[in-house]
């Protein structure tokens, strides 16, 4: 792929007044955008090509008093944004702009009945919600404070008989699943607790013979997004064809240890 | 023609039910509605009630339209009972309304807490609670649902942190707990007392974290024979308990606590808990190998007495394994920790110093190995331990002599820095240039 032109893309998707960038040009900057563009320029190993004290800036103007971020100036609220800015500030060096302690404490507030968490208090458990919190709670440090063991069992009662995951209990399995469930049970040190074989037999399945691409369910349209959790969940099964991938930041390891990061994973 | 503000806000709620309607899993329409309703001066928080109700009789499962509730319930405050018997209701309908479950949970800790026992939930409701799962279970066993809230119910216990052991040589004093505590936990709450005096010092997690379950206490005491050492630490509303060591050997002392992992229901409870134990076991005469019932047994076998019925657990938790194939890795995992904590109770009578696994059954994993840390001994040959237990060995700061003998160890990334004299890693499938490296580092003799 074109390098020069996917980094002089994001450098122009950047807005100057609040720091923070778009998806695309002339957008509005949102938090989901900001990390992605990140990121992208991590792996590359060019964040010269945006202007970091911008992006900290940004991030930093997101948190809220309670410690949880909005994704954009509209204030929306989401523990997806918790993640989405300690990855953020995490790649750039500058977790210490922002109060790590609120924000740890934002996203415990969501931890429900099953250990799980959601999107907001009171929310209801979701995988791709547990991965967030779980990945902040990495990225911070703070592994300690989740109850592994109960937070496991929950994970890998996902696995159906078809070897595939769902998000939720009496759910649908799906692709993207096998990520969000496998990372999490990556940081928990549990990985083991889910049978890798016939996850694998699932997510193979679900690869489409003609374009290559990976879709949700086998027989469906692939696209992108099930296409990337599908390869890095096959990752954490062990498949050594594919880069090892970093459960917390769903991106190369060998990126993770260029920039010296060590998210923690619980002992066991 | 300008339209009037209310109106203007009228056709916001409008747009916002026709998208909801295309698709009521969309973030940013029930966003939308939120924040016209509260920037608009009237809100009609009824309507909107009704709106939830109506889309989750649609879709019970909808989490958007729970989370928008507990919003709507927010401003309009209906009791919390008028809630709580809305979770009934759903329910009653359908047992396998997970949400509906999850709702609950947290209507039941605001409504009934035991506020006078310090448990999170007030008896007589957590055995109502616990009935409402058994008649839920008793509808389909096979649903999920009702297996995750009974499991909270179950663990719904007092919980509180209790000091495992302390050790004191000349080179370390180390103090383990029964689980995570803070930097600031243990400065404020914990102080060494060696003959009859405070020693002031400073405390360092053993992970190098902020919360550890292994802290090293750095002082300037000189530990020779025939001192008097003691903690002083402070349990629930600041009562402060006094555990004391005693030497072992030259310039070693150690103090242990007593171990305990039984947890402590109310009597009622209990009962309840031992009723439905007495049906589970009937319902696994007629079908020995259903998972559920199974499984359920066993965790109340665990709760009402895990001592007394050890061998029984293990033995379902063999059977479970073959029944339930794609979570055996958890099973041998839950095994482990339940073998390991028998073990502990006998270890801790007995004042064993070293650690050696002591039943027949191979080790997975390591849970509790800090209570364990002040063993110079540490035997863990012949388990089936991988390399992903590695890092944990590093609350083995006082040991000397390590035996990893005869494990499925494949790797040696992640091996802490210990002052090990003795590391014995023969019959694991290792790379010896791995091996070796690790030699250039270490001190001790490695034996592969
Ligand atoms: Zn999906």
């Amino acid at each position: 792929m074109p390098k020069g032109e996917i980094i002089e893309f994001i450098t122009s998707c950047q807005d100057s007044e609040s720091g923070g960038i778009s998806a695309s040009i002339g957008h509005d900057p949102h938090i989901l955008y900001t990390l992605s563009a990140v990121q992208v320029l991590a792996m590359y190993d060019r964040l010269d090509a945006i202007d970091v004290d911008g992006v900290v800036r940004y991030i930093v103007s997101l948190q809220q008093e309670d410690g949880s971020f909005d994704g954009d100036k509209w204030g929306e609220v989401d523990t997806r944004f918790s993640f989405c800015a300690v990855m953020i500030l995490s790649l750039l060096h500058r977790l210490d702009a922002i109060n790590i302690n609120k924000t740890v404490d934002f996203v415990l507030s969501c931890m429900n009945f099953d250990c799980g968490f959601g999107s907001k208090p009171g929310s209801e458990s979701h995988a791709g919600l547990i991965y967030c919190c779980v990945g902040t709670l990495s990225i911070c440090k703070r592994m300690d404070a989740l109850r592994a063991d109960e937070l496991a069992w929950w994970l890998c009662e996902r696995q159906l008989p078809s070897g595939g995951l769902n998000g939720r209990p009496e759910k649908l399995p799906d692709l993207c699943y096998s990520w969000w469930v496998m990372s999490s049970l990556s940081m928990l040190n549990r990985i083991h607790w889910v049978d890798k074989k016939s996850l694998e037999q699932f997510i193979l399945a679900c690869q489409d013979s003609e374009t290559g691409g990976f879709s949700d369910r086998p027989g469906d349209i692939p696209d992108p997004f099930h296409t990337v959790f599908g390869l890095a969940g096959l990752s954490l099964l062990g498949d050594t064809s594919i880069k090892l991938v970093n459960p917390t930041y769903c991106m190369p390891q060998e990126t993770i240890d260029r920039l010296k990061l060590e998210p923690q994973v619980l002992h066991i | 023609m300008q339209k009037s503000m209310p109106n203007l806000y009228d056709s916001e709620l409008q747009l916002t039910e026709y998208c909801l309607k295309v698709n009521p899993k969309s973030y940013g329409s029930w966003h939308h509605r939120q924040w016209v309703l509260i920037t608009r001066p009237d809100p009609d928080w009824k309507t909107e009630l009704n709106l939830c109700n109506k889309y989750l009789k649609m879709d019970e499962r909808n989490f958007h339209t729970w989370h928008y509730r507990s919003f709507v319930v927010s401003k309009c405050q209906p009791s919390l009972k008028d809630e709580f018997d809305f979770t009934t209701e759903k329910l009653l309908d359908n047992f396998s309304n997970y949400s509906a479950w999850h709702y609950r949970s947290k209507m039941l800790v605001e409504l009934y807490p035991d506020v006078k026992g310090g448990r999170p939930i007030e008896d007589s409701h957590h055995k109502h609670e616990l009935k409402m799962v058994q008649s839920a279970a008793f509808t389909d066993p096979d649903d999920t649902s009702a297996w995750f809230y009974q499991r909270w119910l179950l663990g719904a216990v007092k919980n509180n942190v209790d000091l495992a052991v302390i050790s004191v040589t000349p080179s370390n004093t180390s103090l383990a707990f029964s689980q995570y505590v803070s930097k600031d936990f243990v400065n404020s709450k914990i102080e060494i007392i060696i003959n009859d005096l405070p020693v002031s010092g400073e405390w360092l997690s053993c992970i190098g974290n902020q919360y550890d379950n292994l802290w090293i206490f750095k002082h300037n005491v000189l530990i020779e024979d025939g001192l008097d050492i003691k903690v002083q630490y402070e349990i629930e509303n600041g009562q402060k308990q006094v555990l004391s060591c005693v030497p072992i050997k030259p310039f070693t002392y150690v103090g242990r606590n007593k171990v305990n992992f039984q947890k402590h229901y109310s009597v009622p409870v209990l009962n309840e808990l031992k009723d439905q134990l007495e049906s589970c076991r009937q319902l696994l005469a007629m079908e020995p190998d259903n998972k559920w019932t199974l499984l359920t047994t066993t965790v109340f076998l665990n709760c009402i007495n895990a001592k007394l019925y050890h061998t029984e657990v293990i033995d379902n938790l063999k059977t479970l394994k073959s029944i339930d194939k794609l979570r055996a890795g958890y099973y041998e995992d839950l095994k482990t920790k339940w073998c390991i904590e028998n073990q502990l109770y006998k270890d801790y009578e007995n004042g064993e110093l070293v650690f050696k696994v002591n039943f027949g059954e191979k080790i997975s994993c390591l849970p509790h190995l800090q209570y364990y840390s002040h063993c110079e001994k540490v035997d863990l040959s012949n388990q089936n331990l991988t390399s992903k237990v590695l890092p944990s060995l590093i609350v083995l700061q006082n040991c000397k002599c390590l035996s990893l003998k005869n494990n499925k160890l494949t790797s040696l990334r992640g091996f802490p820095s210990l002052a090990l004299e003795e590391l014995d890693l023969q019959g694991n499938d290792l790379d010896i240039n791995e091996v070796n490296r690790i030699r250039e580092v270490f001190k001790g003799n490695i034996i592969f």
